[in-house]
């Protein structure tokens, strides 16, 4: 494949220029209540083609390769249309060129399960919720999707790896009279098909808050001081603060690049993120990003103090920062764009129960149902959540959606939990421009944040 | 085509062929200078085979293998799907006129200088930061089967989106300018972009608790996906729906009818039969505030032993790959119908409210229910007829079968925007959530 793709690249009259060219294969098994709605196995590819010329860089993803010509030619054109038009040349940052083959070690490479096993997994975690009352439906399936990837560089790099993604999950819905209530469910990751098994567990505990959803209250408009749970605080580090980390969502805003200055002090001193494709078994892990750069760990905040940034070759030497090998892209229908790999709230040393002693009064909201960003402000929904009274959980209530801005909010982050978790999420995945990235993976500690506006009835 | 039609033909009782070409190109500015200019050529195929009463597909981007693809199908029989339908027989269908030669021969050049005397147009006018994007994109679908089914539909989509954003933050002022042709942005559509952002550049706070509140016709997405959600046949079927045993009764206020119509050809993407084949038409979802229908594919219809509605299209909520996804029951053509009063007469109305122009969080919340809780970003004050300027932090939170019990007034003009071609609706007691109490 190597030797194909170099001659393609041979055929390109550019300052730089790289391919990529990724098979990807997906299984896919649908359950919807007791219904199997989907089930099978196929494989599609295609080639990215970047080049930069004169300052320009431009990208096409074509399917035939019959096109090679005409995407040379397209691809070409528009980067000489952007060098003449743009004032400031791109330029890439430097790299070393890399030749290496990265296939994942395994706990049980999931192309070696049957079909037959799949399903049957499958079919047993969805039975979990329908055998109890009040569930109305679930929607819930097996997903494996393998990329195969192989990059080539006019720099002289050759590189092949696979990222290996099995999950299931999905959601869980109950009905009493009029009233619905959905969570979601699941468990994934890029460790194997292993981490799949014994999971009945997270079913059962779901479909519980499902139908104790149905009796939950809503919560009052207005704001409070909030313990938010280890999935929902890594929401919160992805949406609110991770993609302003991202260079390419801040390059061309200069208000926004003034107040992401390195060295800003933006949080609270007890605040420290950390974004790592590194950590080997989590969901955002990959050795090399989609311009062959060696992912590495990037320190994006340190007490509270702004220290990192997430980097393409292209922001990298821009910016004038060190390059991190965080653009990827979804697939072989895409140009690599800037990405999160494992983002992270380093632990901090409160215990669950000062936590709670320090909320007095407030809520605990738990579980990430969606969240978006617009710059300073984000919103993110949550799955459930409780009124907390004199340090003590009194009620459950549903529905709670939670608003705030980015720089406040990182400077109310008051206490953090010593109890750090990734998530491993069995469905979703991040939407940024036309792409979704199912391989983002987020974590923290318990984490007290004061005066959060929450959405409610 | 043909050739894998008459192979799969030997391995099943039914045979659709479901194929895709599309060509796109994009050109995007960022602080009125030129940022990306990207193209795409993409294709593929589906395969969906019945046999005995089973389903099986499969797909593929690149026909490396025929036998390879029909494996695939006849391989996911196995699993059991079930299958009681009958692929249509379609011929003689509506003409939509949903595709423009010109778009062919358009250069990124030309897109280029139109987003450029945009952002020339726009600077100096605002103290906010312009960005703009552009594409272009042509979509060739044929649609063939073993009952004697071979329709194809080409169309063409231009669209421009400019946008002012209030500093330190990505929330700002749009609208998107959408045609089946280049056609250039006219000076009052950027007039109305320059005069909602500048009369609301201020930053000004609001006491949480009940205003009029507008959604412009590129929030209506947030509210339209609740209804969406709720008329749709699969999940009437599953019963996740509050609008079941719903039909006929008077659901929203009598002013509103929303409805599907495919085949409105003066908006881009009119089609005149679904990605099953079934041929399209008007439906409407709810006439004068009445409830009218839900929207099938074939696999639902069936289920639910009614008639498709034409409405069985290969979508997912968060995009992805149109061979890889099968159909399934979705509005493509939403239409809110326009009320008798124009955006600033509407505005004028408002003693006190807020006016929402981007949303967050739309996909968050209990969407079954119709429940929504949306961020603003930002929101507009509205004081005596005026904006007087805008607040963030802020969420409104409702359900939409109480919203669209409090309907003040309807814009006069619809806009094409995300999910559907809507007017602004301005609606009563709308809760709105901040920092201050």
């Amino acid at each position: 494949m190597f030797e194909k793709l170099k001659t393609i690249l041979a055929r390109i009259d550019a300052d730089y220029a790289d391919i990529r060219y990724e098979i990807k294969k997906e299984t896919a098994i649908v359950f919807n209540g007791n219904e199997l709605t989907s089930i099978g196995s196929n494989s599609t590819d295609g080639y990215v083609i970047r080049v930069l010329r004169n300052g320009g860089l431009s990208s096409i993803a074509y399917t035939k390769e019959t096109d090679t010509e005409n995407a040379i030619r397209t691809v070409v054109e528009n980067a000489l249309l952007i060098s003449k038009n743009k004032k400031v040349p791109t330029r890439f940052a430097k790299t070393g060129s890399v030749k290496d083959t990265f296939i994942p070690q395994l706990n049980e490479d999931p192309r070696s399960i049957s079909m037959e096993e799949k399903l049957e997994l499958t079919r047993k975690y969805n039975s979990i919720p329908l055998h109890k009352d009040k569930i109305a439906t679930t929607n819930i399936g097996y997903s494996e999707l393998i990329r195969e990837k192989y990059f080539v560089s006019s720099e002289g790099s050759e590189i092949r790896e696979e990222l290996i993604t099995p999950r299931v999950g999905g959601t869980i819905t109950a009905k009493d009279g009029n009233i619905l209530q959905n969570v979601r469910v699941g468990i994934g990751g890029s460790s194997g098909f292993a981490i799949l098994r014994n999971v009945e567990e997270q079913f059962e505990k779901k479909t519980s808050i499902a139908i104790q959803l149905l009796k939950a209250k809503p919560v009052k408009a207005g704001a409070y001081d909030v313990i938010i749970n280890p999935d929902l605080a890594g929401v919160f580090t992805h949406e609110a603060f991770g993609h302003f980390s991202e260079a390419d969502l801040i390059e061309d805003s200069p208000s926004m690049r003034e107040k992401m200055k390195l060295g800003a002090k933006l949080g609270n001193e007890i605040l420290n993120i950390k974004d790592d494709p590194t950590l080997p078994d989590q969901l955002g892990h990959y050795k090399y990003d989609d311009e062959g750069v060696e992912a590495r760990p990037t320190q994006l905040m340190k007490g509270g103090v702004l220290t990192g940034r997430l980097h393409s070759r292209r922001t990298a030497a821009a910016f004038d920062e060190p390059i991190s090998g965080h653009c990827v892209a979804e697939d072989y229908r895409f140009a690599p764009i800037i990405r999160m790999g494992t983002i992270f709230i380093e632990p901090g040393d409160s215990s669950i129960d000062d936590l709670f002693q320090k909320l007095d009064d407030g809520l605990y909201l738990l579980d990430a149902k969606g969240g978006e960003t617009s710059g300073e402000n984000f919103t993110f929904g949550t799955q459930y959540g409780y009124v907390v009274k004199n340090g003590k959980i009194v009620e459950m209530i549903r529905d709670v959606n939670i608003s705030g801005n980015l720089y406040q909010t990182l400077k109310n982050i008051v206490a953090i939990g010593n109890d750090l978790e990734l998530c491993r999420p069995g469905m979703g995945g991040c939407g940024k421009g036309h792409q979704s990235n199912i391989r983002s993976c987020h974590g923290a500690p318990h984490i007290l944040i004061k005066n959060v506006v929450c959405g409610g009835a | 085509m043909e050739k894998l039609l008459e192979l799969a033909s030997m391995s099943a009782d039914q045979v659709e062929i479901y194929a895709i070409k599309q060509k796109s190109d994009s050109v995007t500015f960022e602080n009125a200078k030129l940022k990306d200019i990207d193209s795409s050529i993409q294709s593929g195929l589906s395969l969906r085979i019945i046999k005995d009463g089973k389903t099986g597909f499969a797909y593929t981007k690149n026909l490396h293998d025929r036998e390879g693809l029909i494996r695939n199908a006849v391989d996911s029989l196995k699993g059991g799907v079930e299958g009681q339908l009958d692929f249509p027989y379609t011929k003689d269908i509506a003409e939509v006129d949903s595709y423009d030669s010109a778009i062919e021969s358009l250069m990124n050049e030309k897109l280029y200088e139109e987003c450029s005397r945009i952002c020339e147009y726009l600077t100096g006018k605002t103290k906010g930061q312009i960005n703009v994007n552009s594409e272009i994109t042509t979509d060739d679908i044929r649609i063939i089967n073993n009952q004697g089914t071979d329709i194809a539909n080409k169309s063409s989509h231009y669209s421009l989106t400019p946008f002012v954003l209030y500093p330190g933050s990505y929330a700002s002022i749009y609208r998107m300018f959408r045609r089946k042709k280049f056609e250039a942005v006219p000076n009052d559509f950027l007039d109305y972009i320059l005069h909602t952002y500048n009369s609301s550049e201020k930053e000004v706070s609001l006491k949480s608790g009940k205003v009029k509140t507008l959604f412009l016709p590129e929030t209506m997405y947030v509210l339209m996906w609740r209804l969406r959600f709720a008329s749709n046949g699969k999940n009437i079927y599953v019963k996740e729906s509050p609008l079941i045993d719903k039909i006929g009764d008077t659901i929203f206020d009598e002013r509103v009818t929303i409805f599907d119509d495919p085949l409105n050809d003066n908006f881009p993407g009119a089609r005149s039969f679904d990605d099953e084949g079934i041929p399209c038409r008007r439906l409407d979802v709810v006439r004068n505030g009445v409830l009218r229908n839900f929207y099938y594919d074939l696999f639902y219809a069936k289920k639910m032993n009614t008639q498709p509605t034409g409405h069985g299209f290969k979508s997912a909520m968060w995009g992805g790959e149109t061979v890889s996804l099968k159909p399934t029951p979705s509005l493509q053509h939403l239409f809110i119908e326009p009320g008798n009063k124009s955006i600033g007469e509407i505005i004028n109305s408002i003693d006190k409210g807020i006016i929402i122009p981007e949303a967050m969080g739309a996909h968050s919340g209990n969407i079954p229910n119709g429940d929504f809780s949306v961020g603003l970003s930002p929101g507009l004050y509205v004081e005596n007829g005026e904006i007087t300027g805008h607040i963030k932090d802020a969420m409104v939170t409702g359900n939409i079968y109480d919203l669209f019990n409090t309907v003040l007034e309807i814009e006069d003009t619809v806009h094409p925007s995300s999910g559907g071609t809507f007017p602004a609706i301005l609606f009563d007691n709308v809760s709105v959530g901040t920092k201050t109490s």
